[in-house]
């Protein structure tokens, strides 16, 4: 009895030192760059890593970061003047865009096409609303001497809060228990494809004595929910643009249909803000728009979403 | 519960130590585990189920004293029938009552008549009731021939009839091999349970790997076949046959190397199937405790092949039509067996169909002959066209199916639903084919290599591809619970 433990214990480590050098080897797992707050209260990466960022159990997507001087991934540094012509792209993981070498990123893209702009993204994963008018409300000085500004916000996961504060769930990530745990390779894979979290559910669920599984419940949301508005997250919004004096003449928001109600279209279009409706460019797309594994956009998507922000700069420029 | 959950293998380990260090010096007390165990796994889909398998242990095993107390024949027959009767009116109802009713609307419907259903009723269907109402049969019949006593251990026969790793989806055990292992002595056997456990592992790989990740493919295809073209069409049939295989071979694989854990052992199901040279073969191979069954409780009775060949076609028919309908009420089943029998019957009438009963290909070689590639290609074809039937919803599907496949001969890339590689999983299938082949001589031996170096290298290859196929999006339950 006692050799069967032993050996299964035996076994079991050299085939989890096996596992470990095989996920090592063939990189079947990301990394994870590192999060700091700056001296400006503001979260991003720490500046100049590199890294690759994959995504499922057989390396389906695999892409390489790279973290500029001032923390964003981008394949440019972000050295704006006022010689020069500038986008900027302020968002979240849709715009910052891990899941794509930052070699083809949106900006890149956009640069391709409008061949004397530089474009900066400003992007972060997590990012809402609230952080991304701080970010520009802190970085104020580049901000100024920048001509466009993009803004992703999807109204219906990025209002729920009306003022800017730092998270601290999300830096809980940096404590050096966690840092620790990011070493093992085959911990940090086995959590991306979800054992780790599948595990503990159901032993969490077991101990409350559920002997069922939950079903998964879809999140997919109801088409009759599009066009309803929140009006806490209007109210939100209305904060926010009022805290940090949203520039409307610079400031255009970048909106999908999937996630903001149609209704806060007719609200913005009444208040003379600017946005992109991203919906229309998307739908009609007979190739897919978004990656296997989530909704982010794949390379199609983000090549439509360069090109509507390239047509739309186009026509700010003619209006200027 | 089932096999490839948290709670099962939580569960496994506690009996087991409760099995081996607690109880190890009571065969009483291990029989008691074993039989609260086995209501425990039991009643973790539905505690009312338990009513309905302590009822038929109840039965059986009382009617199993009366025909061996009682000289006479037709009474030691009555007895018998009532079993039967008592067994299959559980089937009966709980399974085949709404197909019945349904069918007889139908028919009425087709010669003009309307007629309203207010006859068919919201009838649970009980986990596994397939497999132990059988397995309570066989106890009855063994002791009706003679080739049975029984027992007097009323703990022992209900630990037989429940014994959790088989229970719900067999292999079906006959009582000559499983109750006596039960009533005697277990030692602790380090090879045994190191056999058993690598069985779980090849097991949890041909379920969690192969059958798991071929599934959302073969659905999609047989929902969605009528948009899709043939090459898609025979990808999907293709695909259901190692889903299928992997699926009820691997719970068959966990379910003994559970037993083994006990120190039970429980006859193989699988012998490598679709290595068959023709189809007589495959029934050797293919859920072998059911073909057992059905040879020894209902072939054999009505006459097998000792009387003219027109009564053993007729027999061979009776035996593939119900072992269809055996899998479950519609008659896509009732077709599947139907085609079988269509393809046995020549075999049989050509005196072959034990040709091939104790080789396996590559017998004294290392690679198979042109002749035994070809034979395998041969019966794989026809075996995975007779899936089309089990897998399709209905009747008019399965030949919509068929129809498309040699009307809609045109070639598409198969796109997976979800966009995953395709190419992942052509691989996965033809290493899957290698390796079963390289372990064709023992199915009970899936890592049977001389050098241990070989076989930590099969380990490790089984457990990174557990994870590399890893889905926890889809529904893991195993295909044969249903019947």
């Amino acid at each position: 009895m006692k050799k069967i433990f032993f050996k299964g214990a035996f076994y079991s480590l050299l085939i989890v030192i096996v596992l470990e050098l095989v996920i090592r080897g063939f990189h079947l797992t990301k990394d994870y760059p590192v999060r700091i707050i700056d001296e400006n209260k503001v979260e991003k990466w720490q500046p100049n890593q590199n890294g690759f960022s994959v995504t499922g159990n057989r390396r389906q997507n695999f892409s390489e970061f790279r973290i500029n001087n001032l923390g964003f991934n981008s394949h440019r540094e972000f050295t704006p003047s006022k010689e020069k012509k500038e986008i900027a792209l302020v968002g979240d993981s849709y715009i910052e865009g891990f899941h794509q070498d930052y070699q083809y990123s949106i900006g890149k893209k956009i640069e391709n096409e409008l061949t004397d702009f530089e474009v900066y993204e400003y992007a972060y994963a997590g990012y809402d609303f609230a952080d991304e008018l701080n970010l520009i409300h802190q970085y104020k000085k580049d901000f100024n001497l920048i001509d466009y500004v993009f803004i992703d916000l999807k109204f219906n996961t990025d209002l729920k809060r009306g003022e800017y504060a730092v998270i601290p769930d999300r830096m809980n990530l940096e404590t050096p228990f966690y840092r620790n745990i990011r070493k093992f390779k085959l911990l940090v894979y086995l959590n991306s494809i979800g054992i780790t979290g599948d595990l503990k559910t159901r032993f969490r669920e077991l101990i409350a004595l559920k002997i069922k599984p939950d079903r998964i419940v879809s999140n997919k949301s109801k088409p009759e929910d599009n066009d309803k508005i929140n009006p806490k997250y209007l109210a939100n919004f209305n904060q926010l643009i009022e805290t940090y004096n949203f520039d409307k003449s610079r400031f255009v928001l970048l909106l999908e249909k999937r996630n903001t109600p149609n209704a806060f279209k007719n609200y913005l279009k009444a208040n003379n803000f600017k946005y992109i409706d991203l919906t229309e460019v998307l739908e009609q797309s007979k190739a897919p728009t978004t990656l296997v594994y989530d909704r982010h956009w794949n390379d199609n998507g983000r090549a439509l979403v360069a090109s509507a922000i390239v047509n739309y700069t186009k026509h700010l420029e003619l209006e200027n | 519960m089932i096999f490839n959950s948290l709670e099962f293998f939580l569960f496994l380990f506690v009996v087991f130590m409760l099995y081996w260090l607690t109880l190890k010096k009571s065969i009483k007390g291990q029989n008691i585990l074993l039989l609260i165990s086995s209501y425990i796994f039991y009643g973790w889909w539905d505690w009312r189920f338990l009513f309905l398998i302590l009822l038929s242990t109840i039965v059986d095993y009382y009617i199993g004293i009366t025909i061996y107390k009682n000289e006479k024949q037709k009474v030691r027959k009555s007895w018998l029938w009532v079993s039967v009767l008592f067994n299959l009116g559980l089937l009966g109802f709980f399974k085949y009552y709404n197909f019945f009713v349904d069918s007889w609307i139908d028919m009425f419907s087709l010669l003009g008549y309307n007629i309203k259903s207010t006859w068919t009723l919201n009838i649970i269907l009980p986990v596994g009731i397939s497999f132990y109402t059988f397995q309570t049969m066989s106890y009855s019949f063994d002791i009706y021939y003679k080739k049975l006593k029984p027992t007097n251990n009323f703990l022992a026969f209900a630990a037989f009839v429940s014994f959790f790793p088989q229970l719900v989806a067999g292999p079906i055990e006959r009582a000559s091999n499983l109750l006596h292992q039960i009533i005697g002595k277990r030692t602790f056997s380090y090879n045994q349970c190191v056999g058993g456990l690598k069985l779980i592992l090849w097991g949890l790989f041909k379920k969690m790997v192969i059958a798991d990740s071929l599934g959302p493919i073969v659905d999609d295809i047989f929902t969605n076949y009528a948009s899709y073209s043939a090459s898609t069409l025979i990808l999907g049939a293709i695909f259901f046959s190692f889903q299928i295989y992997g699926d009820f071979s691997g719970y068959s694989d966990i379910a003994i190397g559970t037993a083994k854990l006990f120190g039970i052992e429980l006859k193989s199901n699988f012998k490598f199937p679709y290595f068959s040279r023709n189809i007589a073969e495959f029934w050797v191979r293919w859920h072998t405790s059911l073909s057992d069954w059905f040879r020894y409780y209902v072939y054999i009775p009505l006459g097998g092949s000792r009387e003219t060949k027109l009564i053993s076609i007729r027999n061979i028919a009776i035996v593939f039509l119900i072992s269809g309908l055996w899998h479950g009420a519609n008659w896509t089943y009732l077709f599947w067996g139907a085609f079988h029998a269509i393809a046995f019957v020549p075999i049989f009438l050509l005196g072959k169909n034990s040709k091939y009963k104790n080789s396996i290909i590559g017998e004294n070689t290392i690679l198979p002959s042109i002749n035994e590639v070809l034979r395998m290609v041969m019966v794989f074809s026809i075996v995975t066209f007779s899936w089309v039937f089990f897998r399709s919803a209905t009747i008019a599907d399965a030949f919509s199916y068929i129809f498309r496949v040699f009307t809609e001969f045109t070639f598409h890339s198969y796109i997976h639903p979800k966009g995953f590689r395709m190419i992942d999983y052509y691989i996965l299938i033809a290493l899957f084919v290698v390796y079963e082949y390289l372990i064709r001589r023992d199915e009970r031996a899936p890592f049977n290599f001389k050098s241990k170096y070989v076989r930590f290298v099969a380990y490790a290859i089984v457990v990174l591809c557990l994870l590399l196929f890893y889905d926890s999006s889809i529904d893991r339950s195993f295909i044969y619970f249903q019947f």
